[in-house]
């Protein structure tokens, strides 16, 4: 049932999600061949330091991508502080300071649903613990593309208001703990 | 929310836009500009040929339109590292100019224009200087003409930007700057720091530019992003070529140049030197 020529994952959180994903690069196959795009929320003053921590245990570089830069196959892309960040058809990465989105900025649901736009079938689309629902229309929008996702299991979040939200639009293709979740990713070709 | 699956149709309106406005917006990145498009039309409740006729026919709501899509995000001291980069490696080499230029290329409601001033007049350098700051958006300008800002929502953000500006030598009290009343939820720049910029309305898409002269510092921050390749590479020719060798132009924290002008400035962070000549490596 599962597609395994993705060209893109993209991996949303928020409170509670920063051990997630720092697990999950931890323990991913080091030549983990899809780029992959992280939109997490920051708390309101930490801003820096989060590429930084990522870092600490990736196994695949993380960086903060500037504007229009191309994505490259085995990295990590962090949406920086304060920017919105999409994915565009010549494979780039754009950068926008418009409005918050739910709130936030970065805003999930714009990268996701960039992604559902872009890539649609081969785009992997990852919603992990949170204290807010963006991301869930984003998920949606991957999920419409006939896109692949996957929604951590609310009872292994911190906080699970943004997985159910998630789960209230739509079925997703997964429900998965954060274990499952790598080992999924591990099953792709890398 | 996304990009409309008819991408033809906002194309077609930017140009029917360019035709009847003196607004050009064809050389906006596509993603963006489609975005704020549907924006407008969300807001205003427009269908595309709805759209397209009010912009036809009425010039005060092309007005609103360029207002709408223009982003005034902006703060105090955003990305307090690179002010203090300025503080402390760029400004101190104007010391012994007798004059500073210095334009803000789309500078929004002028919290980086004030930043400056903050910087300058710490330095000493404030008399010197010759500040212009140019947006696209009227409302915007004259916001930035009375410096005067929420408190809510900004001044906790506002404070830890000013203190990381001034990281590693004495932080001024940011009351010395600015007049801070919770109850009228303001904070405003004291009155002697304003008055001591020329703001004019001014379009970057535009060929030419509102001034005579060149200057020593170009900021124009989280603006180019909104632009194409091919405008951004016209825009930043345009600021190399108004720039006095040795002058510096800030752009965004994440916003880099293509290879061409890689030779043109010496970067170090989002400062780029106008350099006096091609770095040719044989």
């Amino acid at each position: 049932m599962q597609a395994t020529d993705f060209k893109i994952v993209v991996i949303g959180g928020s409170a509670g999600s920063f051990s997630v994903v720092s697990a999950i690069l931890a323990s991913i196959h080091p030549q983990f061949k899809i780029p992959i795009v992280l939109c997490l929320h920051r708390l309101k003053h930490v801003r820096s330091g989060l590429v930084e921590g990522l870092s600490l245990k990736s196994v695949i570089k993380v960086l903060e991508p500037n504007d229009k830069e191309k994505l490259q196959y085995n990295h990590v892309y962090l949406a920086p502080a304060n920017y919105h960040l999409f994915l565009e058809l010549d494979g780039t990465i754009a950068l926008s300071t418009e409005e918050s989105f739910n709130h936030s900025r970065p805003s999930i649901d714009y990268t996701l649903s960039s992604a559902a736009y872009v890539y649609r079938e081969k785009a992997l689309g990852i919603l992990l613990t949170g204290a807010n629902k963006d991301g869930a229309y984003g998920m949606k929008d991957i999920a419409g593309k006939k896109g692949f996702t996957i929604v951590q299991d609310p009872a292994t979040c911190d906080i699970d208001t943004m997985p159910r939200s998630a789960l209230q639009l739509f079925d997703p293709n997964l429900i998965l703990s954060p274990k499952e979740i790598v080992q999924f990713l591990n099953t792709l070709p890398h | 929310m996304q990009n409309s699956e008819l991408s033809q149709t906002y194309k077609e309106y930017l140009l029917i836009l360019k035709e009847c406005s003196p607004y050009d917006f064809s050389e906006y990145s596509d993603n963006s500009i489609d975005r704020r498009i549907q924006k407008i039309r969300h807001d205003y409740h427009l269908s595309m040929p709805d759209l397209i006729q009010k912009t036809k026919s009425d010039p005060e709501f092309v007005e609103q339109v360029v207002e709408a899509i223009t982003v005034n995000t902006t703060e105090l001291f955003r990305d307090p590292k690179v002010w203090n980069q300025l503080r402390q490696k760029v400004l101190p080499t104007f010391k012994n100019h007798p004059k500073i230029n210095i334009w803000h290329a789309g500078c929004s409601t002028g919290q980086e224009v004030y930043s400056l001033i903050i910087l300058l007049d710490d330095l000493n350098l404030l008399d010197k200087a010759a500040i212009y700051a140019t947006d696209i958006s009227q409302k915007a300008l004259e916001h930035a003409k009375r410096g005067s800002y929420r408190f809510s929502f900004n001044y906790e953000k506002y404070l830890t930007n000013f203190q990381g500006a001034f990281e590693q030598s004495d932080t001024p009290d940011i009351k010395k700057y600015f007049n801070i009343n919770e109850s009228k939820d303001t904070i405003s720049i004291k009155p002697q720091f304003l008055g001591r910029v020329k703001y004019i309305k001014h379009d970057l898409v535009k060929e030419e530019l509102p001034f005579y002269n060149k200057f020593d510092l170009i900021f124009c921050r989280n603006v180019l992003i909104y632009f194409n390749g091919a405008l951004q590479t016209k825009i930043v020719q345009r600021f190399h070529d108004n720039l006095f060798p040795g002058g510096n132009m800030v752009l965004g924290s994440h916003e880099t140049l293509n290879g061409f002008f890689k030779t043109k400035f010496a970067k170090n962070g989002p400062v780029y030197a106008r350099t006096n000549s091609f770095h040719l490596k044989y």
